[in-house]
């Protein structure tokens, strides 16, 4: 079992300047939604190195607490309060908001269609915002949001994609709904900050990779009829490994003077695409790739829509140009405000991050 | 011009808005949800002009001529009389109704305010389906229907998918009277309501858990049912839902007097058995070719029909034809896509399954089927409970 002074060590955590101007204590009240799942249990795992007693986690029936089971085992842990609920009841909402300081929701719908994620994005942030508002004991409300919600469309290839561009109001016709979903969750967030003094945080993680993952990111490419196409080439991919997105996350709950923030996530040394696979090739398995120029898959994707329009919706617009951009252009991504906010730094350098990934996907594929 | 809303905002209006868009002479003018931001989101991405909380308020202020209901089956009355009160016909999404007294009701509201009604059984409207249908009604059967086969299934994918999606003892398709086989099994069974001719129906049902439910400790929860039905003039019918039959099949087999049809209709492919004699060792050899021919016809078929863009995949094909129908009939007095004797007949079928299953499961709760393929016969059956049948009239 590790003692919190151990496992802060253990976890490498920054120390913090004045631990007293934190926007809370290790004895308040801290809820994480979607505690269970791969962000959110490293979440937790952070929040206990830290020394956190009561920490209340939200799961969801079904989905089970495999991971907060062996973080307990890991850290022995009656610090933890699993409660097993959906945020679609406001029963439940009312009763994991109650006397909380600082609430990390991450919980989140990833389904296939607009309503489906719509109702599990903002519907249940809804619901969530209204007890913490009743509560009124929410110190800071941290909304996980995703790096995806952003528009590239006015950016050049290869410009930076940060926290000054533009949320994508044409998400709809991106054909994109986890996008979606999280975008309407954030302007409810905002409009919780604005009508009822919410002190939020937004967060927007990239791609968070890690173990618990084995899946090759879609921003690298698609496995389709057992091809792999190589979109991504020569792209910088907007990486954050698990551990050190949870940490960023877990600052941004704690850390005073930052209300009403949106802050991207990204690691350091970023990978180009090429560079994933190739490590993914070389310690995982041998895949068959071809490599898709952009503007030839830009094609692909301007022909597919105008057939998805012409035919009335026979072959959806699952591929359109809006989406082939905000994906497959290529952009440089910037931490630098999470870093200057925060003071945060990925702990777990990329080449390690990367390590670690490719040794569990291989774990994965041999036990498959 | 049909003036349509609808009212449950979840992921089948989603599928109710896009075909609606695609009818000429048709407008979505509303659409409502007690959920204001589900109600709010659908307008704003399907650019409808109005959106309401209150189906009342709705009704009173977008008058439509129909309103579509994809709520949860447990409001289907109340919104269906509501908007009869008001004037307007509605397409009622499946599962139609809790139970058939429900239904009864709601036909005799529409009929009495002079509006009309139908049920989402779009399954029935495939192209597959719709060819099956020409085919009968030209007389290719020969006569009577003297037997019919439904195969539905239902893939419940991995252990954990399965378990997401059957975990939640709060759902409503949970607390449905036929639980979540009442939310699947509609389309497969209104297929045989439309060829049954008699009244007076007789229905054995067995149904189980499958051991794969078992394993993953969900066996409160049935996923195999076998039906068979009969009525007074000799039709006879077998029903089978499975959720482990691989590939997942979805099948009708219409058997005729002289001949008979096969529905394929994963694959949107119509086979017709012919009843031909042929001399010796030829009927090894000529069925084969003439078979092979009807496949490539099917295949001409389907990619005439893709390349006209009036392929579509079968459920949304189905929805759009249903719409399409039941709006001509709305609009022009047509007759409607689905009588209400089949709409009565498939919920009478539905009741009286689902009662035999809740008497069998108080007189024998499930027992626990062991997995260990040394363990003898788990689960005994006894000869009655296969003879047993109950008549519904």
């Amino acid at each position: 079992m590790l003692t919190s002074g151990s496992a802060e060590s253990a976890f490498g955590l920054a120390a913090q300047a004045d631990r007293s101007q934190m926007v809370a204590g290790s004895e308040d009240q801290i809820l994480v939604t979607g505690a269970n799942g791969f962000i959110g249990s490293w979440v937790v795992r952070n929040l206990l190195a830290r020394g956190f007693t009561k920490i209340r986690c939200l799961t969801r029936a079904a989905s089970g607490s495999a991971n907060l089971d062996r973080i307990r085992a890991e850290f022995g842990a009656s610090s933890l309060e699993v409660i097993s609920g959906n945020l679609l009841s406001r029963e439940a909402c009312a009763r994991v908001a109650e006397g909380m300081a600082v609430v990390y929701h991450l919980a989140a719908g990833v389904e296939k269609t607009f309503p489906g994620c719509f109702l599990n994005s903002a519907v249940t942030t809804r619901n969530l915002l209204d007890a913490v508002i009743a509560a009124g004991t929410v110190r800071r409300f941290v909304n996980i949001s995703s790096l995806a919600v952003h528009s590239n469309a006015q950016l050049r290839r290869g410009a930076a994609l940060d926290e000054t561009c533009p949320i994508d109001t044409q998400l709809v016709e991106r054909y994109d709904p986890y996008a979606y979903g999280k975008a309407k969750q954030d302007e409810i967030v905002r409009e919780y900050g604005r009508l009822h003094g919410l002190p939020y945080v937004i967060v927007r993680p990239g791609i968070t990779f890690g173990p618990g993952k084995a899946r090759i990111p879609g921003r690298v490419g698609i496995d389709t009829f057992g091809v792999f196409l190589h979109l991504g080439l020569g792209n910088r991919m907007p990486l954050t490994y698990v551990e050190n997105c949870a940490e960023a996350i877990v600052l941004a709950g704690l850390t005073p003077g930052i209300e009403g923030e949106e802050l991207n996530v990204v690691d350091d040394d970023l990978p180009r695409s090429r560079e994933f696979l190739r490590r993914y090739k070389r310690m995982v398995r041998r895949i068959w790739t071809i490599p898709v120029p952009y503007s030839l898959f830009y094609l692909f994707n301007f022909a597919w829509e105008k057939y998805s329009a012409w035919s009335g919706g026979q072959l959806p617009p699952v591929f359109n140009r809006r989406i082939c951009k905000a994906y497959y252009k290529g952009q440089s991504f910037s931490n630098q405000k999470v870093k200057a906010l925060l003071g945060w730094c990925p702990r777990v350098a990329m080449s390690e991050a990367l390590d670690r990934f490719c040794a569990y996907a291989q774990e994965r594929v041999v036990k498959a | 011009m049909i003036r349509a809303a609808i009212v449950g905002c979840g992921k089948m209006a989603d599928q109710h808005a896009v075909q609606i868009q695609k009818i000429s002479g048709a407008k979505l003018v509303a659409v409502c949800d007690v959920e204001p931001l589900m109600a709010k989101q659908i307008a704003e991405r399907f650019r409808v002009p109005a959106w309401f909380t209150d189906v009342d308020e709705m009704l009173a202020s977008a008058r439509p001529d129909v309103v579509h209901v994809t709520t949860p089956p447990q409001s289907h009355l109340e919104i269906g009389k509501r908007s009869f009160e008001a004037g307007a016909s509605a397409y009622i999404e499946k599962p139609f109704t809790l139970n058939t007294a429900d239904a009864e009701e709601l036909i005799d509201v529409a009929n009495r305010k002079g509006v009309k009604l139908t049920a989402g059984h779009n399954g029935q409207f495939t192209h597959a389906m719709n060819q099956m249908r020409r085919l009968a009604s030209d007389g290719f059967l020969g006569g009577r229907v003297v037997h019919m086969e439904s195969l539905y299934c239902y893939e419940l994918g991995d252990p954990a998918y399965a378990k997401a999606l059957l975990g939640d003892s709060d759902h409503w398709a949970r607390k449905l009277p036929g639980s979540l086989l009442q939310n699947i099994i509609s389309h497969g069974v209104a297929r045989i309501a439309e060829f049954m001719t008699g009244e007076n129906i007789v229905v054995s049902a067995q149904a189980f858990p499958s051991p794969f439910l078992q394993e993953i400790g969900q066996s409160d929860i049935i996923d195999e049912l076998r039906l068979i039905i009969r009525d007074e003039n000799a039709t006879t019918a077998v029903f089978t839902f499975s959720s482990q039959i691989s590939p997942t099949l979805h099948q009708f087999r219409l058997y005729g007097i002289k001949r008979s049809l096969v529905v394929d209709d994963d694959h949107q492919i119509v086979l017709r058995l012919n009843n031909k004699e042929y001399k010796s060792y030829m009927r090894f050899f000529v069925p084969p070719v003439t078979f092979a021919g009807q496949y490539v016809r099917n295949l001409a078929r389907n990619v005439g029909r893709f390349v006209r863009n009036d392929f579509h995949l079968p459920n949304e094909a189905g929805l759009l034809t249903l719409i399409s129908s039941f709006y001509k009939s709305v609009e022009d007095g047509a007759p409607l896509p689905i009588p209400y004797r089949e709409i009565l007949l498939t919920s009478r079928i539905m009741d009286a399954a689902f009662e035999q299953i809740r008497v069998d499961r108080q007189e024998r709760p499930i027992q626990s089927l062991s997995l260990d393929p040394r363990a003898a016969d788990p689960v005994p059956v006894e000869a009655s409970r296969v003879t047993k049948g109950r008549p519904i009239t």
